[in-house]
């Protein structure tokens, strides 16, 4: 268990405060008069520069400094925020990112460029008396003239100690605002025998003499402030210090105002003074939540980082057991005792338990992904021309943390591809009656044993002719042969196949529409697309729950075993003597509708003779239904995946391979693969029969 | 294979795992091998390339269990109390990859020292050149050498 290195921690947080201030900044955008969103992210910036200090990057910790400065007179409500502001702003979150992530590839002509951008934004307009109301703060910022100082009342939890703050160099740094009487409040110290010596029970009473912001206290206490009670009230020029009924009670701690830094520090008693205070601890728990409603009730749900490998290691290891388990069942049914059944099924409910809660805390929300997509969507949008409003839904469906991490690129090049080619310009959008604003939906829905993301713009829709034209120019399909709009539609899967007229700086670049299937299909999911002409495109992305572990449903073929993962199934039936029959045909009736179906018997090569009643069972890759002909179902299965080596990549029917509860390897199949190859078979029969 | 190379130039020798498969003799660089297990049941993998012809569950991990015998054209014999299966680990494209090989018999451990290896003759060989490291003298026996990235490639 060795500890993190402390400048990857902080690489980490700061990654994650990255987003935090990005996302605020483009909410910014749209809501310039959200207070709520300065403030998030101002903290956010204000913790990048206190833990960039603190580790050493000086260069970031500085240029922060002068972000923080230039941005500080939006959050006092002095300017407002523009589309122009903004843009700087996140260029100059791009480049403290740089600075941390890749010093050497950054130049700080680059940073003071920016700096030079953000202060003339900051300065150039808006005499100072174009005060916005601070919702947050009414009544408590008086004109500075009238006021002297402030009355503090500190009070901190008791647990304050242990997270590494220390009340007393917060009063420190509250001193160097100005002079200050610092008062300690001994009313809540225990007797010693009930004392806990890593407890504080001093509360502070202190009259800052000085006319500062009260925002300036508030930073003092910035990291603090879910941990403490601070109540603040304005001193008067009349409200001298020697009145003040406090000083009066504690006479002998009266003492000249320059002087009260070090009785403050004397005054503390041994409990805190003594106190070994951990430093270099930036603990989460002292961070700014990221979202300021209801912060202090998210206070009672820890989080604890752990590395995505040891997650990873304890998802094998729930692997092995569960195929251990399904030994032990197997074992334990065969036999007669009873007790051991009884335990088999107790280790079964326990294993199966254990396996929901280690994938439980791999899933993570899928708007940790989202919220990158918002920034493509504004540069893009801007780069363009191309107004877009980018609206999103289902932030909270979670997803195996691979999967997520394997959906970015993916997803990047659809949103490129609907901004790009998917919405029209302006003139063309006005022309046909739309709104000026084209639009992007991104959403995140549950369905099933799967996850259905979808990416819809409101565009000007395929153009099936042109795809179509493109197809039979490159020999995909003879000239004038019927297909299907969707059949169509799929050429755009193939490599190498783009409509794209002119190739821009944003198409061409990446990956293409086949990688983006490729992406997800060894994902185990599906892609889909909808079009409609003048109204937009809908790309639908299937994706199964988890990586690790599937529900399967285990059939046999000859002496061989197969899983077919359960959420492609859709039903089982018997094959009737008339389909057995029909060798030539390969078609089955169901309910009325013709589905195409394979014999697994002959996909696999299976020896011995087939059972008499063979079994159909019905796969479904989005629309396309096929039939999969097997000797035997014989039940569900959980299945742990493993895949398979390099040497059978070349083996495109199987997904992967499970272990049985016998310790044999059943492979899974490839239920895209093989609609895909049940379709070529059902063309080629057309084929075949048009000749 | 880096391990095994390594080893011959330190003490010009080379620590090898002799196998049998039919009527030949097989030196495998001891460096490669993981384990040698008793034969496991097998699952066939449809449309795999004859010489990887299924795969095995050795401790939890599904590998392909590959067949050194269809690759050097010798006829396969059913499994006796002989039979074992040897799991070597390969980099394949810069991944390790472990594989199980079929081994009619595996003999010893032993070395084979440096003087004894002998340059593959271009003549005289059934079996496709790329397929041998090199062949070297073991105990009055010529055994091969084989290349198992070319031959698993």
């Amino acid at each position: 268990m060795s500890a993190m290195d402390p400048t990857e921690v902080f690489r980490q947080e700061a990654a994650e405060l990255f987003e935090v201030l990005e996302g605020a900044l483009l909410d910014l955008g749209q809501r310039p008069d959200d207070r709520e969103l300065v403030d998030s992210a101002f903290r956010a910036l204000h913790t990048i520069k206190g833990s960039g200090a603190m580790f050493g990057f000086d260069k970031v910790a500085s240029f922060t400094h002068e972000f923080e400065t230039a941005f500080d007179r939006v959050r006092k409500g002095e300017i407002k925020p523009t589309q122009e502001l903004i843009s700087v702003a996140l260029a100059a979150k791009d480049y403290i990112r740089a600075l941390i992530e890749d010093p050497q590839s950054t130049d700080d002509i680059i940073g003071e460029a920016i700096l030079d951008d953000l202060k003339r934004f900051v300065s150039a307009d808006q005499p100072a008396a174009a005060v916005v109301e601070i919702a947050g703060a009414p009544a408590l910022v008086p004109a500075e003239s009238k006021q002297a100082g402030w009355h503090l009342n500190l009070e901190f939890e008791s647990h304050i100690l242990r997270n590494g703050s220390n009340p007393l160099d917060l009063l420190e740094d509250l001193c160097k605002l100005g002079p200050c009487f610092v008062v300690p409040i001994t009313d809540g110290v225990p007797f010693l025998d009930e004392m806990e010596p890593e407890d504080c029970y001093l509360k502070w009473d202190v009259k800052l003499h000085a006319a500062c912001d009260k925002d300036a206290i508030d930073d003092v206490f910035m990291f603090v402030q879910d941990e403490m009670k601070l109540t603040l009230s304005p001193l008067e020029h009349t409200e001298a210090p020697a009145q003040a009924p406090l000083f009066q009670l504690l006479d002998e701690e009266l003492a000249p105002a320059a002087e009260m830094p070090a009785p403050a520090r004397e005054a503390a008693p041994a409990p805190v003074a003594d106190q070994p205070v951990a430093k270099a601890e930036p603990k989460s728990e002292s961070k700014p939540e990221p979202k300021s409603e209801g912060k202090r009730d998210d206070r009672g749900i820890a989080t604890v980082r752990v590395q995505a490998e040891r997650l990873d290691e304890l998802m094998d290891r729930v692997g092995e057991l569960v195929i251990a388990q399904a030994r032990l069942t197997q074992l334990a049914a065969s036999g007669s005792d009873l007790s051991i059944k009884m335990i088999a099924e107790e280790i079964e409910r326990l294993a199966s338990s254990l396996r929901d809660t280690t994938m439980g805390a791999r899933m993570v929300p899928i708007g940790s992904l989202f919220g990158r997509f918002r920034r493509l969507v504004h540069d893009l949008s801007r780069d363009l021309s191309k107004p877009v409003e980018f609206v999103t839904s289902g932030e909270d469906t979670e997803l195996d943390k691979t999967m997520i991490e394997c959906l970015a690129d993916p997803l990047v090049h659809l949103i490129r591809n609907a901004i790009d080619h998917g919405i029209e310009d302006t003139a063309t959008r006005t022309a046909n009656g739309k709104i000026e604003q084209g639009r992007i939906e991104l959403a995140a829905v549950h369905s099933g044993a799967q996850v259905l993301v979808t990416v819809k713009d409101n565009g000007g829709g395929l153009n099936t002719a042109r795809i179509r034209a493109k197809a039979e120019e490159q020999g995909l399909i003879a000239a004038g042969a019927v297909l299907t709009d969707h059949e169509i539609h799929q050429f755009l899967f193939h490599p190498g196949f783009s409509t794209a007229q002119t190739i821009s700086a944003l198409s061409g670049r990446g990956v293409g529409m086949d990688v983006v299937k490729r992406t997800i299909e060894n994902m185990r999911g599906t892609i889909d697309l909808s079009t409609r002409p003048g109204q937009g495109t809908t790309v639908t992305l299937r994706l199964p729950l988890t990586l690790a572990i599937i529900e399967g449903l285990l059939i046999r073929v000859g002496e061989g075993r197969y899983i077919i993962p359960l959420s492609a199934v859709e039903e089982c039936i018997e094959l009737t003597a008339e389909d057995e029959r029909s060798r030539g045909r390969n078609f089955l009736n169901v309910r009325g509708n013709l589905v195409p179906f394979l014999r697994l018997r002959e996909i696999m090569a299976a020896s011995g003779t087939p059972d008499r009643h063979q079994k159909t069972i019905i796969i479904s890759t989005g629309e396309t239904h096929v039939g999969l002909v097997a000797d035997q179902i014989i039940g569900n299965h959980q299945t742990v995946i493993k895949s398979l080596s390099k040497l059978h990549s070349d083996v495109t029917i199987f997904s992967g391979a499970t272990i049985l509860g016998d310790g044999t390897a059943a492979l899974i199949l490839d239920v895209a693969q093989l609609v895909a190859l049940a379709q070529s078979k059902v063309e080629k029969q057309h084929i075949s029969e048009a000749a | 294979m880096n391990e095994g190379l390594a080893g011959e130039h330190q003490s010009g020798a080379m620590q090898v795992v002799m196998i049998g498969l039919g009527e030949e003799k097989f030196a495998l660089d001891a460096g490669l091998v993981r384990e040698i297990i008793d034969p496991v049941p097998v699952t066939k993998v449809a449309g795999a390339r004859a010489f990887v012809p299924s795969v095995i569950n050795v401790r939890g991990n599904v590998i392909p269990l590959a067949d050194l015998r269809i690759r050097f054209g010798m006829p396969q014999l059913d499994d006796s109390a002989d039979t074992r299966i040897v799991v070597i680990e390969l980099e394949l494209d810069g991944e390790p990859v472990l594989v199980g090989v079929t081994a009619d018999k595996v003999y010893e451990v032993t070395e084979i020292s440096q003087t004894d290896v002998q340059q593959t003759p271009r003549v005289g060989m059934h079996w496709k050149p790329e397929f041998i490291r090199f062949i070297a003298k073991w105990r009055e026996e010529f055994v091969i050498v084989p290349n198992m990235e070319r031959i698993l490639n």
